[in-house]
């Protein structure tokens, strides 16, 4: 049977209490009659052989670029970059595509007789991976070639030795780069694109640059101008992106980029019900969804935590395609819609989700009031294409209960900004303009950046300049369940249950508005027409 | 005429310190040795001296550890039994040349108010709060007026006071204002005794009613680069922003402000913030606890100054951090007077300009007659927590007849 | 505090007297105190006084004479038998090839085997047989296992082994291996002077080749094969595994009628090396492969690709590859 489409289904009076996330748990709710509830689509099918996909791709590549085999030689230097920790989410089963794909490189390295290689974990401004996580990358084969000698690195974009400015775009934007990477006579880039905001150009534009660089995309007025950030042909983030990218080409830098999708298979067989519609529920769903509920409510929150976080995801590789990094974008881009896209038609009034224990940056970790917000204003809510599922002036209503906790060794700067910068104001331009710079320079969070595992100073702004466009759109963000203190600091309102949330709504939208919950996991975008 | 008098009875001390301890500050006044009786007024005890009769007198956290039973042995020397707490006093004079004046009372008894002549050095110096003679001379011992058992002090409706403590309040000035002028010296003197010079930064620990005096008189004195203060409660956060202080924190949040604040870097092992590398350069400890003294330690830059304004007793501290990194220690108890660029000048003379020009009338939160003292100080005891700053006796007679319920009113804001 | 009222003054204990009493007291723990530590610390030297020069009994100048004695070989077939076989049976379970080339053998041996683990030695004194097993010595590097006392005391009782010198051949160490030898002692040695930095071999050094011809006893190749995945350099975990012990035709020096010239220390190493490595491809292929590409000459040397240090790693095989230990990370906690 070929996997379902997504669909929107419209609550009637049979339809079964709808499952949503609520951090580390799940709660049922029944939405008021006439509710539209998106649901995503099933997983496509998996490549039979990933390993044989992987190798052609490599030496079928798209966009003009030779075969890799054709460019690797003795005595060259050879520069390998890959996605970080922040992919995918959850932390996918061994082996991690990035193991396959630099595995099949090196194959071809070492068949070619290349012996100057480096590995650079891309992770721009986010905090330095673990040897565990990179372990679980790689694999040990490649790790325990490289990382002994040193030639398994992270990027370290405040190292200024280990930089170089390549030169402004038209637009005047810096972009300042990995030096290694640079002067490599190939990048390979080894990318993971799960949401369509991924790959292309960013992927060395962003992952292996600098605040100086990064900081002409990553900001307020980016944000605002993108509608969305998700969809790469109406994003500020990604124009910038691309001029960036055809700057570092022109520069003499040649990369050659390999893309992968996943399918949707995101949670395993025994959370089977998360992926499930609810009026499909076998009986071995509904025994799993209540036992684990009642479960967790018996579960202290921070062993709940340790064992979501412990959760591995089935993902399987969807497409592999390599090359040039514009040609092999657009492909990849086809195969994720093709995954991911659901035909939704109209707004609504109000939009509703549940939001989950994990986002691209609490691998590992608490996922503090900040990251809720991104997460659901940055992440969730742009993932559209056309124009948001809720009006302009409309309400949005998540579900989380958004604790007052942060983790000191990966967010330092996280818990000053919620404590000292969102305490004084909440709007994104003041933010940006009075407080962006001292801590992006602030010395204690660069040196817990560089020698830690702490996210860069600078990164909470960007994570709430992410959801920017959603504070400029929406007329009021309504948390269900959230830790009161927590969401009124962000401006947001708390509400105890949905009905509240609901009352509270039509104040702002007026009587009985048309309601539209995002039904996850797995994440998905909508096309709203 | 009526007073609350202490009475040195040893078990009440000891009933009101189990209290206090099991039930936190102010809970053992019911058991403790406080009591309110009628009793003659203090004579004067000699030439020179004033009746004077209380319009408002302040509750003072230095009187809240004395009725816990609290208060560090080392003063029994120089207070005397039983005495009329109350310190922070406005009054009019009764009788005499002065008869109808309306004063603030500066409680120290020197060796002037102690008839001591020639007085003793700190005393010719005009650094009275410094008086080597407080418990000698024709008085008992007490180092100030509400802890002398001869003087009678505050929270009564008549004591004596020698006209050298005596200080004409200004038309303008409110009662309210006016009995702020006391807490508002001890301020401008720890102030100035932190030696803030221009583009210093500046934590201020504590903001009750020392606190908020001290921010206003850094306010008003120097030009540090910026002052962080620490509040715990709602009413002390929004006081402190409005006396001018640039960062408003609580307690837990203070290492990581400073550190922002400087830009400095901090040793952490585990993730935490631990040590602070630099810090601020000037720390004045409005609190006076182990905790608050090994908070100021942890903030305070090498080379730095730590003033400790509240009144501490015996506390256990690690002074490690002191000695490491050459810090000042330096206690800031009361006032005479300052070296300005005017020239010297009386502490209580810049108060009362502070007291003005900061609208320290504010802080005067809630009001009570002398036979509501349980009350009154238990509100006092619990003040931040119950939306307070300074709790006063009310003993003016136009409010003596119409006491309404709610003593606790809003005042001043 | 006067003692006044009823009770009688007998019984009160006056302030002072009770001061004495405590003050009597606690002399006389002194007392103590003093005695004993006058017992227990030894006595200071007068600086007027030369100190004689202490004699060093560990490294290479270590004693082993006592272990050799029939009191410690008694304890030590114990420690063998008892512990050491049953250890290397739970964690290293060995399969033991090519005993039978030890048959023929009469007399002493030297054993040379490649050298990869902390548990090699464990691994071929539980593989040879009893009559070697019983009467041998494992020369061990004197700068690792005999740099203090007590632990030249204990590996020499529990292993036999002797102190060597790791590169070169120092007269005392040569002397005391060729002395054992010739008394009928088998030697256990590991030519490539230490454990395998990366999992390739290292090259052979001549020790067991010119002890050989010193003495005129037959060298043993051994093989050792997938133990470095169980306890690498580097690691101090255990992970069980199987291992295969692969013992090779006994090698005697070549004499100068065979090739016109005697065979130097040198060549015959080399013999050894190639004929280990020989063993090792038979480890990863199978005997026939192996001796066909031995007779042509292209067995693949041990020692690996002469390649950038990833590219050895990258072509090690699974059987000597091990996962080093994690680099240490600040021990966080995220929740």
């Amino acid at each position: 049977m070929s996997p379902r489409p997504g669909f929107v289904l419209e609550v009637d009076r049979s339809t079964p209490p709808t499952m949503l996330w609520h951090g580390d748990g799940f709660r049922q709710e029944r939405f008021p009659v006439g509710t539209r509830v998106v649901y995503p689509p099933e997983p496509v099918p998996a490549l039979a052989d990933p390993d044989a996909a992987i190798r052609h791709a490599l030496e079928h590549p798209v966009g003009g670029s030779p075969p890799l085999s054709a460019l690797l030689r003795p005595g060259m230097k050879l520069t390998i970059a890959f996605d970080d920790v922040s992919l995918p989410l959850p932390p996918m089963r061994a082996p991690d595509t990035r193991e396959r794909v630099i595995g099949a490189v090196l194959d071809a390295a070492a068949a070619g007789g290349v012996d100057d290689v480096v590995l650079i974990a891309a992770l721009a401004l986010h905090r330095r991976m673990t040897d565990d996580e990179l372990r679980h990358a790689l694999g040990s084969r490649i790790f325990d070639a490289f990382a002994p000698h040193g030639l398994l690195r992270q990027h370290d974009a405040e190292d200024p030795d280990a930089m170089v400015h390549l030169g402004l775009t038209d637009q005047g934007e810096d972009v300042e780069i990995s030096r290694r990477a640079a002067e490599s006579d190939l990048l390979v880039y080894v990318n993971i694109t799960l949401v369509p905001m991924d790959g292309g150009h960013k992927s060395v534009a962003t992952g292996l640059a600098s605040y100086r660089s990064i900081r002409h995309h990553h900001n307020v007025r980016a944000m605002q101008h993108s509608r969305s950030f998700m969809d790469r042909h109406h994003s500020e983030l990604h124009s910038s992106n691309w001029r960036m990218g055809r700057l570092i080409a022109d520069a003499g830098v040649r990369i050659f980029q390999i893309e992968t999708t996943l399918n949707l298979d995101t949670f395993p067989s025994s959370f089977s019900f998360l992926q499930r519609r609810e009026w499909e529920w076998t009986l071995r769903d509904r025994a799993g969804f209540h036992g684990t509920r009642a479960a967790l409510e018996r579960t202290p929150p921070a062993l709940a935590r340790q064992i979501f976080h412990s959760i591995r995801s089935p993902h399987a590789l969807a497409s592999v395609q390599a090359g040039e990094v514009e040609a092999v974008h657009d492909l990849t881009l086809a195969n994720l819609y093709r995954q991911q896209l659901v035909q939704v038609e109209g707004q609504s009034d109000v939009l509703t989700m549940g939001l989950p224990y994990l986002g691209p940056y609490n691998v590992n970790s608490v996922m503090n009031p900040i990251l809720v917000s991104c997460l659901g204003l940055g992440y969730f809510f742009n993932m559209y294409r056309g124009k948001p599922l809720v009006r302009e002036g409309g309400v949005l209503i998540i579900s989380h209960p958004t604790p007052w906790a942060f983790d000191p060794v990966q967010h330092p700067s996280y818990i000053d900004f919620f404590e000292q910068v969102l305490a004084e104001t909440t709007d994104p331009l003041e933010i940006e303009a009075k407080y962006e710079e001292s801590f992006a320079t602030d010395p204690w969070y660069i040196h817990l950046y560089r020698t830690s595992h702490a996210y860069h100073g600078v990164h909470p702004f960007y994570m709430w300049y992410w959801g920017a466009h959603a504070l400029q759109h929406l007329g009021q963000v309504i948390i269900v369940g959230g830790d009161r203190a927590a969401v009124r600091r962000m401006g947001f309102k708390p509400a105890s249950t949905f009905a509240d949330a609901f009352e509270m709504a039509e104040d702002v939208v007026g009587r009985d508005p048309t309601i539209t919950h995002i039904h996850n996991p797995p994440v998905f975008m909508s096309e709203v027409t | 005429m009526r007073a609350l008098i202490l009475e040195r009875s040893l078990g009440r001390f000891a009933a009101a310190r189990a209290a206090s301890l099991l039930a936190g500050s102010g809970s053992g006044i019911a058991v403790g040795p406080l009591r309110l009786t009628d009793t003659e007024p203090p004579e004067p005890p000699g030439p020179g001296w004033h009746h004077v009769r209380p319009r408002l007198a302040g509750i003072c956290g230095s009187d809240l550890s004395t009725l816990d039973g609290a208060s560090s042995r080392y003063f029994e020397p120089i207070v005397s039994f039983p005495f009329v707490p109350g310190h922070e006093i406005v009054g009019d004079v009764v009788g005499g040349e002065l008869d109808g004046v309306r004063v603030v009372v500066e409680p120290v008894l020197g060796c002037l108010a102690r008839g001591i002549d020639p007085p003793c050095a700190a005393c010719t110096a005009g650094r009275k709060g410094a008086c080597e003679r407080l418990a000698y001379g024709h008085l008992r011992p007490g180092l100030q007026t509400g802890y002398c058992a001869d003087t009678g002090g505050g929270w009564s409706e008549l004591l004596v006071a020698h006209e050298s403590q005596l200080r004409p309040v200004p038309d303008g000035l409110g009662d309210e204002a006016a009995v702020m002028v006391e807490p508002a010296a001890c301020a401008v003197h720890a102030a100035l005794a932190g030696g803030v010079v221009a583009g210093e930064r500046a934590v201020v620990l504590g903001a009750g009613t020392l606190g908020l005096a001290t921010l206003a008189a850094l306010r008003h004195h120097s030009l540090p680069s910026a002052i962080v203060v620490v509040a715990k409660h709602p009413v002390q956060r929004e006081l402190a922003g409005a006396l001018g202080a640039d960062q408003v924190v609580a307690p837990e949040e203070l290492p990581r402000a400073v550190r922002r604040l400087t830009g400095s870097l901090a040793a952490s092992r585990s993730g935490g913030l631990g040590r602070l590398a630099g810090g601020a350069d000037v720390v004045f400890d409005c609190v006076g606890s182990a905790g608050s003294i090994a908070s100021s330690l942890a903030v305070v830059r090498a080379g730095g100054r730590v003033v400790l304004i509240g009144m501490p007793g015996s506390a256990r501290v690690d002074l490690a951090p002191l000695w490491q990194r050459e810090i000042t220690l330096a206690g800031a108890y009361a006032y005479g007077s300052e070296d300005t660029p005017d020239g010297p000048r009386s502490t209580f003379d810049l108060a009362f300009e502070l007291v003005a020009s900061a609208h320290l009338e504010r802080i005067v939160s809630a009001r009570y007659p002398l036979e509501r003292y349980e009350e009154a100080i238990r509100h006092a005891a619990a003040a931040g927590r119950r939306g307070a700053v300074k709790v006063v006796f009310d003993l003016r007679r136009s409010s003596r007849r119409g006491w309404r319920a709610a003593a606790d009113v809003e005042a001043g804001s | 505090m006067s003692p006044a009222g009823g009770a009688p003054a007998s019984t009160k204990l006056s302030p002072l007297a009770a001061r004495r009493l405590v003050e009597r007291a606690r002399s006389r723990a002194g007392g103590a105190t003093r005695t004993l530590s006058a017992v227990v610390r030894a006595p200071t030297w007068p600086g007027s006084v030369e100190r004689p020069v202490p004699r060093r009994n560990v490294g290479a100048d270590y004693d082993t004479a006592w272990s050799r004695t029939p009191a410690a070989r008694a304890a030590r077939a114990v420690l063998v038998e008892g512990v050491t076989r049953p250890f290397v049976r739970a964690v290293a379970p060995p399969t033991i090839l090519g005993a039978d080339q030890l048959d023929a053998l009469e007399g002493p041996a030297i054993f040379a085997a490649n050298h990869s683990s902390h548990l090699d030695t464990a691994i071929v004194l539980s593989a040879l047989p009893a009559r070697f097993r019983r009467k041998s010595v494992v020369a061990a590097a004197a700068d690792y296992f005999f740099d203090r006392r007590w632990k030249g005391d204990l590996w020499s009782l529990w292993l036999g082994t002797i102190p060597v010198e790791r590169a070169r051949i120092s007269r005392r160490g040569a002397d005391l291996a060729a002395k054992l030898i010739d008394d009928g002692w088998s030697l256990v040695i590991y030519p490539e002077g230490g454990r395998s930095q990366d999992g390739w071999g290292q090259e052979f050094h001549g020790g067991a080749a010119y002890l050989a011809k010193r003495c005129s006893v037959p060298v043993v190749p051994v093989h050792l094969h997938g133990v470095r995945p169980i306890l690498p350099k580097g690691r101090n975990r255990l992970r069980p595994g199987r291992v295969e012990v692969r013992i090779g035709t006994p090698l005697w020096p070549l004499a100068a009628a065979a090739s016109g010239r005697e065979e130097d220390a040198r060549r015959f190493a080399a013999r050894i090396e190639a004929s280990v490595a020989a063993l090792a491809d038979e480890a990863e292929t199978d005997w026939w492969s192996a001796r066909r590409r031995a007779a042509a000459g292209l067995t693949p040397d041990p020692r690996g690709p002469d390649v950038a240090p990833w590219r050895r790693a990258w072509e090690l095989p699974d059987s000597r590859r091990a996962e080093r230990p994690q680099k240490p990370i600040s021990s966080w906690k995220p929740w």
